[in-house]
C-alpha cells in the first residue's frame, strides 16, 4: 500500500509541474557575449525568448574590483527586452555583465559574461565576482582522469599486450569496464563542466538549473574541449558497444585511437594550453604525459581487477607483456612531466614557495612511491613469473593501483591550482642594460 | 550557428518516424518474413544507436540552461543503452526476456526527463503541450516492451510499440518555437 502511495505521489509530481519554472532563454545581447567593442556602450540591452520581470539590479555591469557602473533596469512593455544605462566605461578595459531575470512562473534564469572595449575580454570564468575552483572541481577532474584511465588502460592491455583470443569471461569484463568507463567520461565531463561554470555563475543549486552555460561552452577552451570530448566519447562508446555485440575486436582500435586523441582536449584547455609561456610543444607534452598516465594507471588496474581474477592462465603473459610496455610508458611519462615542470616552474625555489610547487612536490612523492612499487614488480616479480612461478601479487597490484589513483588525485588538484606567474619577458632595453 | 529548437526536433521526428515505420513493417509482414534477411533485424536498434550518438550533438547545443543540457544527456544515454541491449538481443548475445526491461526503463526515464524539464502548464504554448504529451506517451509506452517480453506472440504489443514512435514523430513535427495550442498562447510566451 505504501509503495502504491509513493508511486501515486511520484506520478502526481510529474503531472502537476504546472506553474513552476520556464524556458526563458537569452536570445540577444548588446554588448554581445565575450565581444570586443570599438567604443564604450551607453546602454546594455538583453533580449529574452519570453516575457520576463526584472528587479532594479537585474543587470549589473561591473568593472574590475567590483565597481558597479550600471543604473536602474528598464523593461520593455512586452517584457522581452531588459536594458540598463551604463556610464564611466573606458577604452582599454574589460567589464563583466551579470544578469538575472524572473521568468513567467517564478524561476530565475541567470548568466554572466564579459566584454572589452578595444581589448579582448577575459574568459567568463574570470568574470568579476567569480569564485575560485573548489574541491568539487578537484573531485570532478579526478573522476574524469580515473574514467579516462579505465577506458584507455584496458584497451591498451587488450590491444597491445593480450592480442588474440582471450577467455570469454575476461573478454566480457573488458567490454563492461571500458563501456561503463566511456559513459562515465561523458557524464563526469558534463558534471565537471557545470561545476566549473557554477564557480563563475555563483548561483544556488536550484537556480543553477536555469543558468546559461553557453558563454562557457562556446567561449572558453575548456568549454570547447567539453563539447568535442562529449560527442567524441559518445562515438567511442558506440564503437565499444558494437565491438562487443559483433565480436569485432578491430572496432576497438578506432575506439582506442579516438579516445587517445580526445585526451588532448584536456591538455589544450589545461595550464599547458592557456597560461603564458604555453606552446604547441607544451600542449603536446601535456597530452603525452596524460595519455601515458592513463595507460599506466589503467593498465595496472586492468591486471589487478580484470586479468588476475578472470583469467589465471593469462597472468604471466599479461604481467610480462605489460611490464615491458610500462617501462616505455613510464619513461615517456617522466620525461614529459619533467619538461612540463620546467616550463611551469622556472625557479627551483618555486617548488616550495608556491602552492602549485607544493602540490607538484606532493604529486612527485606519490609518483615516486608508485614507481618504486612498479620497479619491485618489474625487478622481482616478473623474473619469477617468467621462470614459471606463481607469485601471489594480486594484493600488491591492487596496492599499486591505489597509489596510482592517488597520483591522479594529485594531478587533478594540480590542474586546478594556478602556476606561479612567468618571469617578465626580457625586453631589448633590459638586454642592453638600459 | 546553433540550430533553432524546432529544426532539431523535426530532425529527431524524422528519425523516430523511420524507426516506427521499420517496426510497423515487421509487425505487418510478420517477424519470420521480415527477418528472412538478417540485416533487417538490426535496422531499428542500429538506427536508435545512431540517434543516441546524434542526440549528444543536440545536448552540447542545449547549454542555454543546465536543465536542458541534463535532459538531452539523459535522452541520449537512454537511447544508446536501450539500442545496444536490443542489438545484443538480436545478435544472440543476450537471451533473457528480462532485457526488455532496459527498453522499458529507457522510455520511463526519457518520459520523466521530458516532464521534469518542461514545467510550464499544458496550455502555456504548443511546445509546452507537446512536451507534456511526449513525456506521458513515453511513460505509457514503457509498458509495451514489457508486455512483448511476457506475450511475444501477441501482435498488439508490437503494434503499440511501433506506433509509439510514429506518434512521437508526429508530436515532434508539430513543434514550433513559439506557437499557440488550441488557440491558446500564454501572454508571457508572446501571445496577445
Amino acid at each position: 500500500m505504501k509503495r502504491v502511495g509513493l508511486l501515486a505521489a511520484a506520478l502526481a509530481a510529474l503531472v502537476l509541474p504546472a506553474t513552476a519554472n520556464a524556458h526563458v532563454v537569452l536570445s540577444s545581447a548588446y554588448p554581445d557575449t565575450q565581444s570586443r567593442l570599438p567604443t564604450a556602450p551607453t546602454e546594455v540591452r538583453l533580449g529574452f525568448s519570453q516575457s520576463v520581470t526584472a528587479g532594479p539590479s537585474a543587470i549589473q555591469v561591473l568593472a574590475a574590483g567590483g565597481r558597479l557602473l550600471s543604473g536602474d533596469v528598464r523593461v520593455s512593455d512586452d517584457g522581452l527586452v531588459v536594458s540598463v544605462p551604463v556610464s564611466g566605461l573606458r577604452r582599454g578595459d574589460a567589464y563583466t555583465i551579470r544578469w538575472r531575470v524572473t521568468g513567467p512562473d517564478g524561476h530565475s534564469p541567470a548568466g554572466v559574461y564579459n566584454f572589452g572595449i578595444g581589448v579582448k575580454p577575459p574568459p567568463p570564468t574570470e568574470a568579476v565576482g567569480a569564485g575560485a575552483t573548489t574541491w568539487k572541481d578537484d573531485v570532478a577532474r579526478w573522476l574524469l582522469f580515473a574514467a579516462l584511465a579505465l577506458v584507455i588502460g584496458p584497451l591498451a592491455v587488450r590491444l597491445l599486450v593480450l592480442r588474440g583470443p582471450v577467455p570469454e569471461r575476461l573478454e566480457r569484463r573488458f567490454h563492461v569496464v571500458t563501456t561503463v568507463a566511456a559513459f562515465a567520461v561523458i557524464d563526469v565531463g558534463v558534471a565537471a563542466f557545470v561545476v566549473r561554470a557554477s564557480n563563475a555563475l555563483q548561483l544556488p543549486l536550484a537556480d543553477l538549473l536555469f543558468g546559461d552555460l553557453t558563454p562557457f561552452a562556446q567561449k572558453t577552451r575548456f568549454g570547447v574541449a567539453f563539447l568535442v570530448m562529449t560527442v567524441g566519447f559518445a562515438i567511442v562508446t558506440a564503437l565499444l558497444m558494437l565491438a562487443w555485440t559483433f565480436d569485432r575486436l578491430d572496432l576497438r582500435w578506432p575506439a582506442f585511437a579516438l579516445a587517445a586523441l580526445l585526451v588532448s582536449g584536456l591538455s589544450l584547455s589545461s595550464h599547458q594550453g592557456t597560461e603564458p609561456g604555453s606552446s604547441v610543444v607544451s600542449e603536446l607534452a601535456d597530452w603525452i604525459h596524460l595519455l601515458a598516465a592513463c595507460v599506466w594507471v589503467g593498465g595496472v588496474a586492468t591486471l589487478a581487477l580484470l586479468v588476475w581474477p578472470a583469467a589465471p592462465e593469462l597472468r604471466r603473459r599479461a604481467f610480462v607483456g605489460f611490464s615491458r610496455l610500462a617501462v616505455a610508458v613510464v619513461g615517456v611519462l617522466v620525461l614529459a612531466g619533467v619538461y612540463l615542470a620546467l616550463v611551469r616552474l622556472p625557479e627551483l625555489s618555486d617548488l616550495w614557495e608556491t602552492g602549485y610547487g607544493n602540490v607538484l612536490l606532493l604529486k612527485l612523492a606519490i609518483v615516486a612511491i608508485a614507481l618504486v612499487w612498479g620497479g619491485v614488480h618489474h625487478t622481482f616479480v616478473r623474473p619469477r613469473l617468467e621462470a614459471g612461478g606463481q607469485p601471489r601479487v594480486r594484493a600488491s597490484l591492487v596496492g599499486e593501483s591505489a597509489v596510482a589513483v592517488g597520483v591522479l588525485l594529485a594531478a587533478a588538484v594540480l590542474t586546478n591550482v594556478a602556476p606561479p606567474p612567468a618571469p617578465p619577458a626580457s625586453t631589448p632595453a633590459a638586454q642592453s642594460g638600459r | 550557428m546553433v540550430p533553432r529548437a524546432e529544426i532539431a526536433h523535426w530532425l529527431a521526428g524524422s528519425a523516430l518516424l523511420l524507426l516506427g515505420l521499420i517496426l510497423l513493417s515487421e509487425v505487418i509482414v510478420g517477424r519470420e518474413v521480415f527477418r528472412r534477411r538478417r540485416w533487417r533485424a538490426y535496422l531499428w536498434p542500429s538506427l536508435a544507436l545512431a540517434g543516441g550518438v546524434l542526440l549528444w550533438v543536440v545536448a552540447i547545443f542545449s547549454t542555454f540552461s543546465t536543465m536542458h543540457l541534463f535532459a538531452h544527456a539523459i535522452w541520449a544515454q537512454a537511447a544508446m543503452i536501450a539500442a545496444a541491449v536490443q542489438l545484443a538481443v538480436v545478435r544472440g548475445k543476450l537471451s533473457s526476456p528480462l532485457w526488455s526491461l532496459v527498453t522499458s526503463g529507457a522510455l520511463l526515464i526519457s518520459g520523466a526527463a521530458f516532464l521534469v524539464h518542461e514545467q510550464n502548464a499544458w496550455l502555456f504554448s504548443r511546445s509546452a503541450f507537446l512536451h507534456h504529451v511526449i513525456g506521458w506517451t513515453c511513460i505509457v509506452a514503457a509498458f509495451f516492451p514489457l508486455a512483448q517480453a511476457l506475450q511475444p506472440r501477441r501482435a498488439a504489443w508490437s503494434v503499440g510499440f511501433a506506433l509509439t514512435f510514429v506518434a512521437l514523430a508526429v508530436l515532434l513535427y508539430a513543434d514550433r518555437d513559439v506557437a499557440p495550442i488550441f488557440g491558446h498562447l500564454s501572454d508571457v510566451a508572446g501571445g496577445r
